[in-house]
């Protein structure tokens, strides 16, 4: 896939050398560096794009998580390219103009066309990299930052007719035209499938409706949700849907949930603690609730193990996903362990079930229980003792980012092959 | 915090790497896009004269054409719809450049197509002597902005001293006025493109 996406810059910096017969002088250099600069921009945003597209092989294959890192680092990219783009086209064209870099910005603006639009899809991509940064991001709402972050579509809309009018590698060169807006179509196409027309048919085809709630701790609310052709749905344990509660406030917002519960024929069963305001609303949903989920997403599942050793570590509510692998991962007694990582005794989810399930398997299954920052119950030493042949196993992990990267590492330095720990977080 | 800087600079080195290699080599390519011109047969020249493609001979004033000061008269010509090669600007100037043409050289002139360009039309008229492009005039240029003078007088000089060193329509475009250097070279093309050989 990396390989993929660096043939497709290749080939736009081809774009630009074959439409660029020479170099010459300040202007020349900073102006072509500012072309090259845009044309990576607007081919790193399709990109970017296309990583939130929900394409169903890259979803299982490369999981949603690593997606969404991916869409972040490749955003700040772009968000960089575009800053470079404008400031140095701005730059090139004042000293190849003998004006002042003011002066040109106002004749740019205002005589070039569609460079209105491409200001504004500019100033908006800003906009969208800096409440993204992670500073801001942790005081915003996460549905503020969501919404915001579609106008990054604005932002891509805006900015693709400038592209073609004053794109020097565009204006004369048909084929290239041709090939740049049919990248952008195809985009377009791949996300109003998937994100739109997707949903509405699996909407119309399983009709899920919330059939039961349940509290499973203070702020923790099982939903159990039934539909039709559940079967068809191919969810996975470990897997996670995007759900969108048909209530009148929050209709607008889909929350990624894992599966709490292996998927049965008639139900599903999710799990959620109060975090952002959409999950706190939650408990105000009600039986009979008509549900739309998108999915199944996430590459956190049996097929990525390779070991007959499994072991699962679980922090907080990280604890569902895991709690379905426990339930359904093949393996004779002894193979798979659990270690559930909480803060206070009163926070364990699922507490009776689990000990079911380590019962009935013959699983072995360890709560760890303390106050955060009281000494890492996780630490590489710690996993060493509790578990001696830890490089014979294959390690599942799900928690907060801080834990998992802090177990990660202690995880490497017990020796265990990166390859064989697979991490969900929940920064979606 | 290592990603970022190997980003950033790889980023930088490989837009400066691809512009080093665009600034140096192309100065040594350029004379085989030449060729094509600079094959000084005579016979080009002679049949020129019989060819319907000749728009008008002058002298070769390709110096006095193309300094800045004739530019008003290009900014009328261009408001003429249909400009017509007996009326092309700048018609008698003494030589004014010692890098004269061949001697017994005989100068033709070729029009080249005028092309709509956003902004308005774009035509360019070259003059042709002992196997060189020895002068180009633009005789039509976008002229109903304000900006548009402002565009054509920084970027038609440029245009014109690029087209005489590059001796083919293979030139680059001037920034901020590009589709006027769009419009210039796909008209310089035609021009070009009428000189039988």
């Amino acid at each position: 896939m990396l390989f993929g996406v660096a043939l497709g810059a290749a080939a736009v910096l081809l774009l630009w050398w074959r439409g660029t017969p020479y170099v010459r002088g300040t202007g020349d250099w900073l102006t072509d560096g500012g072309r090259i600069t845009g044309l990576l921009a607007g081919y790193t945003i399709g990109i970017v794009l296309l990583l939130m597209a929900r394409i169903p092989a890259f979803e299982r294959g490369v999981g949603s998580d690593r997606l969404a890192r991916w869409h972040a680092i490749g955003g700040r990219y772009t968000v960089s390219l575009v800053v470079c783009h404008v400031l140095l086209i701005v730059w090139g064209y004042a000293v190849t103009a003998h004006t002042n870099p003011v002066h040109q910005t106002v004749s740019l603006v205002s005589s070039y066309p569609d460079m209105a639009m491409a200001t504004a899809a500019a100033g908006l991509l800003v906009f969208v990299g800096i409440v993204s940064a992670r500073a801001a991001r942790r005081k915003l709402r996460y549905e503020t930052w969501y919404y915001l972050h579609l106008y990054t579509y604005l932002a891509v809309a805006l900015s693709f007719s400038h592209q073609l009018a004053t794109g020097a590698q565009f204006i004369s060169d048909p084929p290239a035209r041709a090939a740049w807006s049919s990248f952008y179509v195809i985009i377009g196409g791949l996300l109003i499938w998937h994100r739109l027309l997707t949903p509405v048919r699996s909407a119309l085809r399983h009709r899920m409706r919330v059939v039961a709630l349940e509290t499973e701790a203070p702020g923790v609310v099982s939903v159990y949700i039934s539909g039709e052709h559940l079967n068809e749905l191919d969810a996975q344990p470990g897997q996670f849907f995007r759900w969108r509660f048909l209530t009148r406030n929050h209709w607008w917002a889909a929350n990624p949930y894992s599966l709490s519960a292996a998927p049965q024929p008639r139900v599903l069963r999710i799990t959620v603690k109060a975090l952002g305001d959409h999950s706190g609303d939650l408990a105000g949903v009600r039986v009979g609730t008509k549900v739309l989920a998108e999915g199944p997403y996430g590459g956190f599942t049996a097929a990525r193990r390779k070991r007959r050793k499994v072991l699962l570590i679980a922090a907080g509510v990280g604890i569902t996903p895991i709690r379905t692998l426990f339930e359904t991962l093949p393996g004779a007694p002894g193979d798979i362990t659990l270690l559930y990582r909480v803060s206070s005794p009163g926070s364990v989810l699922f507490h009776s079930e689990l000990e079911a399930i380590a019962r009935d398997r013959g699983h072995r299954f360890y709560l760890l229980s303390g106050p955060r920052g009281s000494g890492d119950p996780l630490s590489a030493g710690r996993l060493a003792k509790a578990i001696p042949d830890l490089r014979q196993h294959d390690v599942y992990l799900c928690g907060p980012p801080a834990m998992t990267d802090a177990t990660i590492r202690s995880l490497r330095r017990c020796g265990v092959s990166p390859r064989r720990i697979h991490r969900e977080s929940f920064e979606l | 915090m290592k990603r970022p800087v190997l980003a950033t600079l790889g980023t930088i080195t490989c837009v400066v790497l691809l512009l080093g290699f665009k600034s140096a080599p192309t100065r040594a390519a350029r004379p085989a896009f030449v060729s094509p011109l600079s094959s000084s047969e005579p016979p080009a020249v002679d049949s020129a004269a019989t060819s319907p493609n000749i728009a008008s001979s002058a002298p070769p004033d390709s110096a006095a054409a193309s300094t800045p000061s004739a530019d008003p008269a290009t900014q009328a010509a261009a408001q003429t719809p249909t400009p017509s090669t007996s009326r092309a600007p700048t018609p008698t100037k003494t030589p004014s450049r010692s890098a004269a043409p061949p001697p017994k050289a005989v100068p033709a002139t070729f029009l080249g197509a005028s092309v709509q360009t956003r902004y308005g039309p774009v035509q360019i008229k070259i003059t042709y002597a002992g196997g060189r492009v020895t002068g180009v005039v633009a005789v039509q240029l976008p002229s109903g902005r304000s900006r548009d003078a402002e565009i054509n007088s920084y970027a038609v000089p440029i245009l014109e001293s690029e087209t005489l060193a590059a001796q083919s329509a293979n030139i680059n475009a001037v920034s901020g006025a590009t589709y006027t250097s769009d419009g210039y070279v796909r008209s310089l093309q035609s021009a070009l493109d009428a000189i039988p050989h």
